[in-house]
Formats: structure tokens, sequence, C-alpha cells
């Protein structure tokens, strides 16, 4: 953590929009947000256009906007590079994969969300590192579709058992190794993930930063080498 | 469910090519047997049609048995249909020129009735049984040019006996097929009909359900806004314990999007709403589409510790399904505290495989089928 990274680091607080039809959840969100410095919500509204043209690190999306799912306008959000974070109760694996196919960079389920873990992911996502919540853990570890990532049996039950338990910790007591490497099974599984889905130009930026982090080499990941191969590590 | 229709199928098959072997063996044996016996003496070369004769009789009985086993025609029926023609020259061979067009050239006549059994429900059946038929029509016609047997009415009788018997013998074999696909048609409507009505009555199950519990919920929300209007303090514990709780339950039905139920979802609801009813606050993710077929038992196993660990739940639990194809995942996370837990795996003889774990007052018991 703390290394200069390729993809614009976010400086200062980390600017959010939030894409949401209720009142209620909106107060929640704000005042999830008050007393925290690093977060703060700049534009609002009940629908995309309502917050576009509002630059924001990170764009906070409902999905179910007045009745109607948005989970096909979220490709187009992140076609531009937008950080995009689903923020939704409708957590099924099969909406969870579609939106993270799409090119976001989290989703994050209503039913379960807390103040610090929301937090905890807008920053994570800001920061283009791996962010990994428990819907979209059980969405990429019982994924079989055609292009599902090539995740190790480590990788796939500590994404299980995190969803299923109570803790990380529970999970490294579960499977006898320690905390710290349940959270990197995790992490990997989620830059697998982003690379094995379709290039998104937020994921491409994940997988910069997982790759400078050491979680993974370059030739664990097709997509990446690709763009490995345009600055070699070798060359200057 | 397959099964069905393949049954039908060949049931079909079955019957129609026993039709197509009674129809040959009449024919063969009460006409073919008859002129070749009565006629005896008028043939040229008698023992080469008497061979001939048996050599159809062999190839048919080749035939019935490939079609009685495999509802089709034998494996190597292009090759033996080969030979049918051999024996139909051998037959023409036998028989004198004046004789060609005669009642004892039975051959042209009947080799027809085998090509049909040899080419039964054979992939190519069409193209194979109209080239074995007009080689057949060919071979006379050859014949006929060769021993200058093209006189009028000579040329009538080929041309009503080729037509009489290639109608009949395509026309069989179409009808037949037509019979069978209409009847596999009629057993796929029937069962989509089937499933249809199966479908729809789980839908209104599921229907009725969801309404019995909105209005247990609406009581439970009626009951809570006349006590807010009376007075009750929001900021109180057990009142806003009670509305979470609420909310929580009006989420549930709200998110809950199977249209089937499926029945470890069923049992696992069933115990979830006993929960709730004791006041426990359940949360329990959406459980995704519908889960794979599981073997007798795997349910059973699958929900019996997690299911344990809810109905003792004191004040919150967290129930989650995990599915793929060949691997269900049941966890039920509570703060259960008389819950006996192993320390190590469970493994039960369905394959179900059961861990618990107690960490900070909560049990965490998950229990996973994977399938072969």
């Amino acid at each position: 953590m703390g290394q200069q990274h390729l993809a614009g680091p976010v400086t200062g607080p980390v600017t959010v929009a939030l894409v949401e039809d209720h009142q209620v959840v909106v107060d929640g969100v704000r005042s999830w947000f008050g007393t925290h410095s690093q977060v703060e919500l700049v534009a609002q509204g009940p629908t995309i256009e309502s917050v576009r043209g509002t630059p924001a690190d990170v764009l906070l999306l409902d999905l179910n906007l007045n009745g109607t799912m948005v989970i096909d306008r979220v490709a187009e959000l992140c076609a531009g590079g937008q950080r995009v974070i689903v923020f939704s109760e409708h957590e099924e694996p099969e909406t969870v994969r579609a939106v993270l196919d799409a090119g976001a960079s989290a989703f994050i389920g209503k039913g379960r969300a807390t103040r610090d873990s929301c937090l905890e992911t807008i920053l994570e996502v800001a920061a283009d590192r791996p962010s990994m919540t428990p819907p979209m853990a059980q969405a990429i570890a019982t994924d079989e579709g055609p292009h599902r990532p090539q995740l190790s049996d480590k990788e796939r039950a500590a994404l299980l058992f995190w969803f299923q338990s109570m803790s990380k910790a529970s999970v490294a007591a579960r499977m006898g190794i320690k905390e710290r490497t349940v959270r990197q099974y995790i992490d990997r599984a989620r830059v697998k993930y982003a690379a094995a889905g379709r290039p998104a130009p937020t994921k491409e930026k994940l997988l910069i930063c997982a790759i400078q982090d050491g979680l993974l080499q370059p030739d664990e990941v097709t997509v990446y080498t690709s763009l490995a191969a345009r600055t070699p590590p070798d060359r200057g | 469910m397959t099964g069905d229709i393949e049954e039908v199928a060949h049931r079909y098959t079955l019957y129609t090519a026993i039709g197509a072997v009674v129809i040959a063996t009449v024919w063969h044996t009460g006409y073919d047997l008859t002129v070749t016996v009565t006629g005896w003496e008028s043939f040229r070369w008698p023992l080469l049609a008497a061979a001939a004769w048996v050599a159809y009789t062999a190839i048919g009985a080749v035939a019935a048995l490939s079609l009685l086993r495999t509802f089709a025609g034998p494996a190597k029926a292009r090759e033996l249909a080969v030979a049918v023609l051999v024996l139909d020259v051998a037959v023409i061979v036998s028989c004198r020129p004046q004789d060609l067009i005669g009642p004892i050239d039975w051959g042209w006549g009947s080799v027809g009735w085998l090509g049909v059994m040899l080419l039964w429900n054979r992939p190519r059946w069409r193209a194979e049984a109209i080239a074995f038929l007009s080689a057949n029509a060919g071979i006379m016609l050859v014949a006929m040019i060769a021993t200058g047997t093209v006189d009028r009415v000579s040329l009538a009788k080929y041309l009503m006996v080729i037509v009489g018997s290639v109608t009949l013998q395509l026309g069989y074999m179409v009808g037949c097929h037509t019979l069978r696909v209409r009847a596999e048609d009629a057993a796929l409507l029937a069962r989509r009909l089937a499933a249809d009505d199966a479908w729809r009555e789980s839908a209104q199950r599921i229907h009725a359900d969801r309404l019995r519990r909105y209005e247990a919920i609406r009581e439970v929300a009626e009951s809570m806004l006349k006590q807010l209007a009376d007075g009750a303090d929001p900021g109180d514990s057990r009142v806003r314990g009670d509305c979470t709780a609420g909310a929580m339950r009006l989420r549930r039905l709200i998110t809950e999007r199977e249209e089937v139920p499926d029945e470890l979802v069923s049992a696992l609801r069933e115990h979830i709403d006993a929960a709730e009813r004791r006041q426990v606050l359940v949360t329990a993710p959406p459980f995704g589409e519908r889960l794979p077929a599981l073997p007798d038992g795997v349910r059973e196993d699958l929900l019996r510790a997690p299911v344990a660990a809810l109905d003792g739940a004191r004040t919150r639990a967290r129930v989650t399904v995990s599915a793929m194809s060949a691997m269900v995942s049941v966890a039920v996370v509570a703060d259960n505290d008389d819950l006996p837990v192993s320390p190590d795996p469970v493994r039960e003889p369905s394959g179900v495989v059961v861990t618990y774990q107690r960490q900070g007052g909560e049990v965490w018991v998950n229990s996973i089928w994977q399938g072969p």
C-alpha cells in the first residue's frame, strides 16, 4: 500500500456521486459520509443523467431506479474509465456477475452493508485496489461461465467461506492458514476475475496496481500480458 | 422425461418395422415362393432362381433381426442392398427373355420390400431408399432393352409394376416416419403441458405463501405503527429491534424471486419464518437461481446441521446458500450457545461434509455437497 500508481491516484478526499431514488437511502449514505474526512458526496440524484457532468472519483449506483433495472447502463458508465460501485439489494450471483462483467469495480449489497464496509470499499476502489464484498465473493466463487477466472481451489474456498462465515478470521481458522493469507487469496481472486472478464478501463487500473503491489505476476493474467507488452518492465 | 419420448419413438419404430417385415415375408413366401415352385419348368436356370430366393430369405432374416433388436436396418445395410440388387439380376438371368416381364420373374417387384427393411430408420433413409428403388427400376429397364422387350404392352406392364411397388414401398416408409414424428410431437406436447401445469401450480403455491407472509408481516407492521402512535419511544432498543426485524422480513419478501420452489429453499424458508416468529433477526441474501438436482438423502444431510443452528439461534442468524451445477453449500451463522460442535469435519454417508466453528459468541455451521 502507499505506492505510487500508474493509474492516476486519487489525491485529497475521494469524491462520490450517488445515483439513488430513495431519499431514505440518500440520507443514510450522507450520514455515513458525514463524519468521514476522506470521502465526500459531491453529487446525488434519482437518475444517471441527474449526476452526469459532475466529476467524481467513484459513482455509487443503485440498480433499481424507479422500478427499472439499469444493469445494461453499467458498461456505458464504465467505458469512459469511471469507477462504478453498484449499491443494491439485488445480490443474486447472476446479477452481481453481470455488473462486474460490465466493468463495475465493486458490488455492495444493501442487505449486509455497514458504514465501515461501505467506506472501505469506496476507498479501495478509488485507489484501484482489489475490493471484494461478500456478494462478489459468492458470485465469483460460483461462476461457471465460459470466461470464468482460473481460481485455485484455495482461492475459491476462501471466497465461499468468507461469504458464508462470520469473518475472515473464521475462514483462516477453518482453512488452517493466517488471516493475511485469506486476504491474499480473496484479493488475488478479485484481480483474476477482473482479468478474465470483459476488459474495461477500470479493470486495467486494478490489474496494474495488483501487479505493482506484487499480488500477482504479469504472466498469471492474460489480459495484463498484453498491457505489459506495451511497457515491458526491463526496458528503460 | 426424455425417456418418455424415446419410448414412444421406439414403440412406433418397432411396430411399423414389424409391419414391413410381415409385408416382405408374406410377399416373399406367398408370391415369390409360389411362382418359383409352380414356374420351375419355365425357368432357364431354376436352381439360380431358387438360390436367389434362399439368399433373399437369408438377407431378410438378417434385416428382421436387426429391426427387432435395434429398431433400424443392419449396420452393413448398403453392402446388403447391393447384394439384393445382385440377386435381382440373378432372378432376371434365371428367366428366359420372353418371361422377363412375366409372373416368374419375381425379383424386381419384390426386392423393394427387402430394401425397405434394410434401410429402415437410417439417418439418410430417404435418399438411400430412392437410390435403391431407382437402381432396381434401372436394372429391369436395362434388361428389357437388352432382350428387346420394349413393346407397348411390356412397357405398360413395367411402368405399372414399378410405379405400384415404388409407391407402396416408399409410401409405407414415409407414412410410418410421419406417424412416428407426430407421435413424438404429441408426447412432447403432453410433457410440456404437464410441465406448465406443474409450474402454474408451483407459482400459485408461492403466491399463496407470499400472501400469507405479507398478511403476517402486515399485522406486525400495524402493531408496530400503533405502538409508535401510542407513544412508544423510537429510541428504545426493543422498539428499534422490532422495527429492524420487520424491515428485514419485508426486504426479504421483496427480493425473493424464485418462481418454482426448490425443496431445499422451501425447507429453509420454513425455519427462517419460524425463527422470525421467535423474534430472531434473520438475514438471508437471495439464494440465486435454481439449485442442482440432489441425489437421495443429500438435501436432508445438507440441512440438518444448519437448521439446528438456526432453530437454536438466540437473537440473530444469517442463512446463506451457494450453488454451482455440482456443488451446494448451506451455511448458518447464529448466536446459538447450545449447539454441540464437532472440532473435526463431519462426513455424512451421502458425501455431505459439515464443519462447525465457534467464534465470539457465534457459531458457523457449513454443510457442503460436491457432486461427481
